[in-house]
Parts: C-alpha cells; structure tokens; sequence
C-alpha cells in the first residue's frame, strides 16, 4: 500500500503543474533562453518605443491630493498637469495659464491677496472634456474638505475662495497677502469624474480613481499599476499640447540599492533615481551618465537652543558652542571623501536659490585651533580632566541623533571624532524614519541636541520657511508645532513673518539676505552637504533634462535610440 | 516511546571491579569520535582567541578612529583588512566587532534558554491550567513569524537606550536590545522540547520518591529532573548562539540591528551592500568570519546531539 | 477524535486574540504614520494636527483597538475640528470581516492591497518548497543510505556551509555572479531583477526565468535543515528492527527504501512541512526586497517602516489564522497517516 511516498510525487507534480498552468493565460511563451537580448520584439509590428524607469520606491497614491511622496508627484508630468512647471534651471514655465501673474500684468494685486490666472484654449481631460476653471476650483474645494482626509491642505487652507467668473479666468482670494503664491496648483483632479463619486460617497478617500487616475490632462494616460511591481503610462492621443515622442513609459519598483544598481548596468533600466554617490564610477563605465540636479535640499544640522532654558544642554544654547562647532567640522573633508567630491558646502539655507542667496553667505572655514580658543574664552574649559568641556558644573556633553542610512552614520562617526578633538562630547543616537519624525519622537520632545536631516525651503523654488516661529514652538496645546529647536529670536521671527507677506520678490530678498545673515551669525543652521536629486540616465535615452521641481517636465522632448 | 529490548548484561571481571563510565565520560567518548565536531570545536576557540585575545594587541580607540582620507584602502602593509568608508581600519574592527556579536550570541541564549526552560518546566511540571496559560502563549509567540516579531520589536525600542559602557568598553545600548529581542523572540522552541521532557519525566519513581522524602517543588524541579533533561538543552543553546549570529545579521541588514559606530560583523556586512565588487574586502571578512563561526557552532551542536542522544546509531 | 480537534479549534480562538492584542500594543508604539506624510519635506503642523483627528489617531490605544476589532460605526467622531463629534464611522471591524483601509495607500481596503500581492509571494515560497523537499529527499535518502561515504561528507560540508551564511548575503551574491558578471562575460545571463522583463512581457516564461535566483537563494537555507533532518530520521528507521526483517526476507531495495522506510520516516516531515507551509504567507522577507519580487514580505516591510497599522495588523492576523488552521490540519493528517496515534476523547 503506497500511500505516502506517491502521496509525495503527486503532490508534487501537481503542485508544479499548477504553476505552470496558471501562468499559463498569458501570451505565447516562446521559450526564453538566457543569453537573448530583451530588446527586439519578435513580431513584425511597428517597434514600440518604450522607456524603462527604476523608482526606488512604490507610490502610495497617485491622486496628488493623498500623496506627497516624491515618486508620486514626479508622475504628475506624466499623466496630470500643473498650472506652470519648472525647467532646469528652477525657473517657471506657464503650462495650463497663459502667462506667469505678477504684479505689472494685474495677475497679482497690489496687495498680494487677489490673484488671477488665465487659462490657455483648448485644453482638456485625456477623454476630450474641456479642463476649464471649475476643475481649479473643485481642487480647492476637495482639499478643504474635513470628510477628505488629504495628506496636506496647504496653500489651498490659505485661501478664503477660488472663483470662476469665466471657464478661462480663475480668481483666487487669499486671508493675508501669500508671497509663497508659486507653489500652487501642483496638480489637478477632475471635476466632472469625481464631483459624482464625492456626491455619492461623501468623500474622495475610497475613489477607484486615486489608485487608477484613467482620466488625466498630460502628455501620458494611466495604463495601469501593479503595486510594488511597475506602473505603466501610454500615450495620450486626446493630449491638448505636442505630443511626446516616446510611446510608453514603464515604471519599475526595486526598492533595493545594490539591485537597482545591477540593474541599471544590466541594462534593464533607461532611468535610475536617487544614486548613491559611490555607485557613479560602476555607472559610468556600465556606459550611463550621472547628473545632479539641485532640489533645495541641503543635509544640515539644526540645534536645540531652548529660549525658556528648559530643555535640552545650556551648552549648546551658547552661541559660541555652536560656532565652535561649525569651525571644527571638516566639511570639505566629509564632501571631497564620502561623497567624491560631487557637491559642495552650502553656506546658506537658500545655497540652491542664487537670488535669494544675495549676497552670499560665506562658510566657517575649518579650524579646530580656532574653535579651541573660542571655547576657552567662552569659560568652557576642561577643570576635572575627563577630556570634556564644562562650565559651572555643566558637561558639554550632546546627543547627536539622526536616521538610519548608511551615509549619516558615516557622518556621525567622523564628526563624533572631530568634535572630540576639541573637547566636547557626542553620544550619537539613530532612530527609523516614521519614529525621528513623529510627533512624538525624540526630535519634536526635544531629546535631541544636534538633529540632521535634509532639508530646504519649503515649498522651493519659493524661499518661504516656518520652522523657527515662535508660535511654531510644540506646547502641551500645540504637540504639532514645527520648532523642534525650541527657538524664539524674536528678531528671527518678524523677519520670517515679514517674508511670507512681501509678494514684491525684490522686498522679500532683502528680508531674507537679513534672516540669512541672522542664521550665520547665531549659526541655527549648519550646512553639512547640498542634497540635489541624482538621476542616472542610459544610454538610450536623449534630449533629457531635469528639473529641481518636475523633473520630467521636457518629457515631451524625449526619445530613444534605435539601440 | 518504543521501549527497545536489550539482552541482558553479562557482568565481566574487569566490569565488576571498574565504576561504569558517568553521562560526562560517554558522551565524550562519543563525541571524540565525531571529527567535525572536534575542528568545530578547535575553530570556535581560535575565534574567541581572536575576538577578546586580538583586543589586547590593538586599542579601542584605534578601531573606532576614523580617517576620510584613508577611506577605502584595499588590504595593504599598514591594515592588513583594508579600511572601511570612512577610513578604519577593518581588522581591528571585526576584533571588536566580533566580540559585540560573540557576546550577542552567547547571551542572547542565555535570555533564551532561561526563559525557555523556566516556561517549559512550569509548564510540563504543574500542568493544568498553568500548563495550558503558558502554551497558550508560547503558541501565540509562535504563531508569529520570527523576522516580523524581529523588525516590531526593534522598531518598538529602538533609540531610547543610551550608551553602556561595561567591560571597559563603551557601546551603543541597541546591543542589550538585540540581545533581549532575540532571545525574546527564540525561547518558544525550547520551552516545548523542555516540557515535553518534564511530562514524560516526572512520572519517573526518583521523582515519587523525592516527593515522599518531602523535597520542595522547586528542588525537584531545577535539582532533579532538569539535569536529567539536560541533553536536548545542551544542543538547542549550542545550536541557538550560531541562530543568534545569524539573525543579528539578518535585522542589521534591514536597518535595525546594533547601531554604529558600534562595529558588529552583522552590521558590517550591511554596510558592505553597495560595495560588493568595488570593495570586496569591506565584507570578505566579516563574511568568512560568521561563516566560519556559525559553521562551527553548527558542527559542535551536531556533535554534541549525537553524542548526548541515546538513540544516536553512531556508537 | 472529533470532540478533541472540535476543542482545539476553539483553543484557536482565545490565541488569536491574544496575538492580536500583543500585535496591536507593539504596533501601535512602534511608528507614526503622519510622520512620513510630508514625503521629502516634514509634515506641516496644520496637516499634522488635522490628519490625527481625521484617521483617529488621538483616541486612546485600547479606543483604537476596539474600533479595530468592532468597528467604530456605532460611534460619531469629530471629523471637522469643530469640537462636536457628528459623523458616524464607517468602520466595521475585523470581527464581521472589515480589516480597515490602508494610512498609506489611502482609502484602498486592505484585504485589496494584501490581495495584489499575494499570488506573487505563494508561487515564489510554493515553487521554493518544492524544490526544497523533493531535493531534500533525494539528498537526504541517498546520504542516508551511504552513510559515511565521501559524497555524504562532501554534502555535508556543503550544506552546512548553506545553512550557515546569512541569505541576503547569498541573494546578493548569486544576483552579482549570475546576473551582472555573467553578462559581462557574454555567458548566458539570468536577469537581475522584478517577476518580468517590461521589453517583453509578463510571460509564464518570462516568471519562471525570474523565478530562478529567488528561489535558489531561499531554497539554500531550508534545503540544507531539511536533508539533515531526513537523513537522520531515515538512519534512525533504517536501523530498525522491522527493516532488517524485510531485508532478511529479500525484499528488493527499492521497495524497502521507499516503501518501509520512507513512509514511515515521512511522518516528521510532514509535520515540518505542514507547520512551515503558513509562514509562506510572509513571503522571505528578505529575498524579495533584494530581488525587488513584489511580495507580501516586502509588503510588511514598506509598510511597518510607515507605521500602516491596518495592513500589518490584516497581514499578522491573517498569518496567525493560517498557522493555526495549518496545525489542526497537520494534527488531522498525521493521524490518518499513523494509526498509532490517538487523541484523547
């Protein structure tokens, strides 16, 4: 009686069999044999032209309205439009409106409250319904509503009303005057595909559309999205503008380093994102070519300076601690060795904003000597021999804490040692990414002495910043507040407040070279590494630029080699 | 349990006169036998030589000093390793990274093995309702999988422990963490293999017959059936130090594991991802050096398992 | 026999709650969802503020645990801010089948995003299991039956030497070696990465060749315990005494390996077998992220480094419901294959 061992084999077989089976729906598999080149298709169909991109990782939604992820708004030059995109050189480019407003063409009013945008004809949806003004103004309805629970309502919160006195004009009205008026717009939602599903529902939150956008205004349509595999985008025939050279666009998730790496130099990628700056040789000889392209990031350091004297160590709310610090750090060192040599020191919050950067900000140069002998004539000197700092009884002591990746544990280890050289203590700290940055977590508590992230004006290219805001500062009434320094400059803080409402761009760069000055000065902020966005492009890929806010925004422009 | 049938013993002269050899004395013999699990043995010493004995020959401060300019050197007559992405020196680094991980491993079963066997008597001994709470929740720990409950619970504490600074190094506190998850997450295995030796032992007559002389439950249960249990205890924490290693690397690979500058082998090797083939040296060792010890550890625990199992065939 | 797998289902339940409320504590202070909402730039406090009310983030652990588990359509939240709570929730717990919707893929039913991806993890862990123990067998008979020759030492050697390096390393490895060096060397090359090649598309052929480096590199690992396990287990039966009869009848070998021997040192395999089959659920957590197979284990991994309660908690659960079926189910087998075997009534 055989039960068991044929058991087995059957089992077996017929586990295999299904698998081969199921798979089976697709098309004729002609047998793959490893060593074919994946390119020429064996049907003697017009060739598609098919770009293959690598995103590190998977969008989460692609309605702009539920997503902020980087993945997810760089789609939108894809599929979406925005009101004006940005070449690459961060400068604006009317898109859906005729002209950029401003203030000598009426666009803005004289009090920065009122702003009008004319629409350019002809435009519409990929299935041929005119994209008009009412599409505007349901945006900004739907972001304010309390029943969509949107990933973030700003600007749209700042505005009082949106108004449609024709389909081609929209009039926007705002509380105080907006300068940061450019960051809005940034992508649209269809008024006549969801205005029936909020009606029906209540809320956009569940839309079929928020994971499949079928219906879109861009060069592309969606085709379809296999969370975590690819996502793919088609051309749009009904496209109001030129329509792109490039038939399809497939996008793949391989959210691991080392494996989007071997990809690229396999050749199974066109386009690779965010490169790590030690894998660019192996690029390079594979035959791609790295860019960078600044995005307003920076790496710096921000630091606990608590006003009220509560939190955090009275060292570090010693100006000439900080100081100290910014000369004893290597900087030039860290950027020539980790990160050979392809950025540079910002001196300046707004290094990547030449115009507001004016006149720039120069660097602390490196000198421990220097740093040394500002502590010592601070009263900071070592009076029980432990090797640390101390002043009326008070260690130097810091934690420095920051995320979890490879190159700012790298950083930590180095200016660890650096700082010890001049006699103040580091106890370093690392923490996952959803935890450093909740709420709750060690940076907003203000357990964190020396924090460090990548960071930049908020909505760039606009310069506007909040987080040094008195009011910003978290409270038992207030646990969201954004001043996880604890700082209030009161000085600091008019100025900030002051910027935000100087539409006048030459005011408001007066404002911020003041603000730039104040940061160098009390040293707030310390530049580690400019952070740009570093794309690896293939070898089939022409006519392709970037841009530090939509990158994709030429992608009308680009082809492919026959290759 | 088949009960085999054996002839009975026929007592010679020289079997008369000497003692019976004692549990220690054959198992060794039997183990002397298992070649494997001798050179495991030897390997395993020679690491430890090199991980705690290596400290004496270089400083702590020379591993953990980092240069940028010397970042990236392939092995050469100044560092016999080559340096790291930041310019230490790795050999010095796995000599003080592999006591981080040989001590991970060695008390990561000892918080497993402790629990382990405190769960497994209570329960095998008493049964019941304390028998049927505690498998309960052993089943519940069990019905997790290992590497969800590694990557929850390294979120769940991860950075809230300062420095330590014991032995007369200073290390990150995420060590202690490790070692309480791992072995928090390990026990399960060997609280079973404990119990089910409890139930079949406790019905043994030198248990009644310590009972009748009125020997506490807790004499009879750690003085009396323990030691006889002892066996399958002995090979799953031999077994466990080589799963402790690995899983060390396993949670540095995904980001949470020992926190640098603290070097372990495991988190080196996570630093070595991006530099496979322009920077081989960065995880050659580390590499060679978990492989050779959870080989090792694996060779001694299979030795160990034959020679302590009765109904091993290879006596 | 049925009274007693009657109780042990209902064991299973009081389990599941436990787990599910251990789960449910470690998650809920192991990650802020909001905190990664701002995507390159932080969270706007205003945002912030208001995405804690509307995803009821404020209400209290064990208030979110019950809403978890029952629903929250019974009760009216505050959505709006305005310090009245007027809407009533749509939630109507896992209990009557409603696992929530995801924090990160916003509004999508999590039963939908656990769904998509698990058809791709099951056949890479199916596949992998079969390679696993029809190899394990083969290896494991024949060292067994050749116990002591050089191949038995050889593979010994070989497999330990498996078993004993960490599998991200071996993924990597064999994708460096196979993938990338292969096809600069114009050997024929196997691809690096994803379950197909976009230029071609997703093909049977085009899966199963991308099948190949995944599931060799977890296959390693478990092969190695496996064919230990059953050459132990076959050496152990094979020195029994009913075997020396059968062999002393002149049965032939072929019969009295596969048929006496194996068959009764299979039970323990199935037992392995059967207890491992539901850990298949979370996918090799690992290998998938390395060879970017869009799988549930890298599901969890995206997903708990977000702090997505609703799809980690669907994911736990539906793994602990699994094992839990899987063992009664094993215990059912085990008895109908041993007539030793019975359970108390």
């Amino acid at each position: 009686m055989l039960k068991r061992p044929v058991l087995n084999t059957v089992l077996a077989i017929l586990i295999v069999t299904s698998l081969i089976l199921s798979g089976c729906g697709g098309a004729t598999s002609t047998p793959i044999v490893p060593g074919n080149t994946p390119q020429a298709s064996q049907t003697p169909e017009t060739e598609k032209k098919v770009a293959t991109f690598i995103f590190t990782q998977d969008f989460d939604s692609l309605n702009p309205m539920y997503s902020n992820m980087w993945f997810s708004a760089v789609t939108q030059q894809l599929w979406n439009c925005w009101a004006w995109v940005f070449d690459n050189n961060n400068e604006p480019i009317p898109y859906l409106v005729t002209e950029m407003p401003s203030i000598q063409n009426g666009g803005i009013s004289a009090d920065g409250m009122t702003f009008t945008l004319h629409l350019k004809d002809g435009l519409k949806w990929s299935d041929n319904v005119p994209l008009t003004s009412e599409d505007f103004r349901f945006t900004w309805a739907m972001h304010t509503d309390p029943k969509n629970t949107v990933a973030s309502a700003y600007p749209y919160d700042k505005m009082t009303s949106v108004e449609t006195p024709d389909a081609q004009t929209v009039v926007i009205h705002f509380a105080d005057p907006f300068a940061p008026w450019i960051i809005m717009w940034k992508g649209l939602v269809p008024a006549h595909i969801l205005q029936p599903i909020y009606d029906a529902e209540g809320t956009l939150d569940n839309a079929d559309w928020n994971m499949h956008p079928t219906v879109g205004c861009g060069p592309y349509n969606f085709a379809e999205w296999e969370t975590g595999s690819f996502a793919r985008f088609t051309t749009n025939d009904n496209f109001w503008g030129t329509k792109p050279k490039i038939d399809e666009i497939f996008i793949r998730f391989v959210p691991d380093d080392a494996s989007q790496i071997a990809a690229l130099t396999a050749g199974d990628g066109d386009l690779g994102t965010f490169i790590a700056y030690n894998d660019i040789p192996k690029l390079t000889t594979a035959g791609l070519n790295v860019v960078t392209q600044p995005s307003g990031y920076d790496e710096g350091l921000f630091f606990l300076d608590d006003t009220a004297n509560k939190i955090g160590s009275p060292g570090l709310r010693d100006v000439a601690v900080r100081q100290a610090i910014a000369m004893a750090i290597d900087r030039e060192a860290i950027n020539r060795d980790l990160l050979l040599g392809k950025t540079k020191v910002p001196a300046s919050y707004w290094d990547s904003l030449p115009f507001y950067n004016n006149p720039a900000q120069k660097n602390y140069t490196y000198n421990p000597v220097g740093a040394n002998a500002l502590l010592d004539q601070a009263g900071w000197i070592d009076s029980n021999n432990d090797g640390t700092r101390d002043k009326n009884g008070v260690e130097l002591e810091l934690t420095y804490g920051t995320t979890v990746r490879e190159i700012r544990q790298d950083v930590q280890a180095v200016i660890k040692q650096q700082l010890a050289a001049v006699g103040i203590k580091i106890d370093i700290q690392t923490y996952a990414n959803d935890l450093y940055f909740s709420q709750d977590g060690p940076a907003a508590q203000g357990q964190i002495d020396i924090m460090e992230w990548s960071d930049g004006p908020s909505g760039f290219p606009d310069p506007d910043i909040y987080y040094w805001l008195c009011s910003e500062i978290p409270t038992a009434d207030y646990p969201a507040g954004g001043n996880w320094f604890y700082t209030c400059d009161p000085d600091l803080d008019a100025l900030i407040q002051l910027q935000s409402t100087q539409v006048d761009p030459t005011a408001r760069q007066a404002t911020i070279s003041q603000i730039n000055q104040i940061f160098h000065d009390k040293v707030y902020w310390l530049g580690l590494w400019q952070d740009p966005d570093v794309w690896a492009i293939g070898p089939r890929l022409l006519n392709v630029k970037f841009s530090g806010v939509t990158p994709f925004f030429n992608i009308t422009e680009w082809d492919l080699t026959g290759k | 349990m088949t009960i085999e049938a054996t002839h009975i013993p026929v007592l010679t002269q020289d079997e008369l006169e000497t003692p019976p050899l004692s549990l220690g004395e054959l198992t060794w013999r039997r183990f002397r036998r298992h070649k494997l699990a001798i050179f495991g043995a030897v390997v395993l010493v020679l690491l430890f030589f090199y991980s705690f004995g290596g400290a004496l020959f270089v400083s702590e401060k020379y591993a953990n000093f980092n240069d940028t300019a010397q970042h990236l050197l392939g092995p050469n007559l100044m560092h016999l390793f080559g340096t790291d992405t930041i310019g230490r020196d790795i050999l010095a680094r796995t000599i003080y990274g592999g006591q981080i991980s040989l001590l991970i491993g060695l008390f990561a079963v000892i918080v497993e093995t402790g629990l382990g066997i405190v769960v497994g008597a209570l329960a095998g001994y008493y049964g019941g309702i304390v028998d049927n709470i505690l498998m309960r929740i052993t089943e519940a720990m069990l019905n997790i999988p290992e590497i969800f409950l590694l990557i929850v619970m390294a979120k769940f504490f991860g950075g809230k422990i300062p420095d330590i600074s014991m032995l007369g190094r200073t290390y990150s506190g995420s060590v202690i963490l490790i070692v309480l998850i791992i072995g928090g997450t390990s026990w399960m295995y060997l609280a079973r293999i404990v119990r089910a030796e409890f139930l079949s032992l406790k019905e043994n007559e030198f248990v009644l017959a310590a009972r009748a002389t009125g020997t506490s439950n807790f004499r009879i249960i750690f003085l009396h059936i323990l030691p006889n249990s002892i066996a399958p205890i002995v090979v799953s924490a031999t077994l466990g130090v080589a799963n402790a290693i690995l899983s060390e690397a396993y949670i540095s690979f995904l980001g949470l594991g020992v926190q640098p500058p603290t070097a372990t082998w495991g988190n080196m090797l996570d630093g070595a991802n991006n530099y496979l083939d322009s920077a081989p040296w960065l995880w050659f060792f580390p590499a060679l050096l978990i492989l050779l010890t959870v080989l090792s550890i694996n060779f001694l625990g299979d030795g160990l398992r034959d020679a302590l199992d009765p109904r091993s065939r290879t006596v | 026999m049925t009274r007693y797998f009657i109780r042990r289902f209902l064991q299973g339940i009081p389990l599941l709650f436990i787990i599910s409320i251990i789960l449910f504590v470690m998650m809920m202070n192991m990650g802020d969802p909001i905190a990664t909402m701002g995507g390159r730039s932080m969270v706007r406090p205003e945002d912030r503020a208001r995405l804690t009310r509307q995803l009821g983030l404020d209400k209290p652990i064990y208030v979110q645990y019950i809403y978890w588990l029952i629903g929250n359509d019974w009760t009216k939240s505050d959505l709006d801010g305005d310090g009245i709570a007027e809407t009533t929730g749509t939630r109507r717990g896992i209990l009557r089948g409603d696992f929530g919707t995801s924090l990160v893929n916003r509004g999508v039913p999590v039963l939908q995003v656990i769904g998509e991806r698990l058809p791709n993890t099951l056949i890479l862990m199916l596949a992998s299991e079969v390679v696993v123990v029809l190899g394990a067998l083969l290896v494991g008979i024949y060292s067994a039956l050749h116990q002591y020759s050089a191949f038995d030492h050889f593979i010994t050697a070989a497999l330990f030497v498996g078993y004993s390096m960490p599998i991200f390393f071996i993924a990597l490895l064999s994708m460096y070696i196979f993938a990338v060096l292969f096809k600069r060397w114009g050997l024929p090359y196997l691809p690096t990465v994803g379950m197909f090649d976009p230029q071609v598309g997703k093909t049977t052929g085009q899966v199963l060749l991308h099948m190949i480096l995944p599931v060799t590199s977890m296959s390693i690992v478990s092969f190695a315990s496996y064919s230990r396990y059953i050459r132990s287990t076959m050496l152990e039966v094979m020195g029994q005494d009913y075997i020396r009869t059968a062999k002393s009848k002149g049965l032939p070998r072929p019969e009295i390996i596969f048929v006496h021997a194996l068959k009764n040192a299979s039970l323990p395999i199935v037992t392995v077998v059967g207890l491992d089959l539901p850990f298949l659920l979370g996918g090799a957590v690992v290998t998938e992220r390395i060879f970017a197979w869009p799988g549930t284990g890298r599901l969890f991994l995206d997903h708990v480094s977000r702090g997505d309660l609703p799809v980690v908690m669907g994911i736990l659960m539906l793994i602990a419901v699994a094992v839990v079926v899987f063992q009664i189910l094993t215990d059912v087998v085990y008895a109908w294959l041993d007539p030793r075997i019975r359970y108390e009534s």
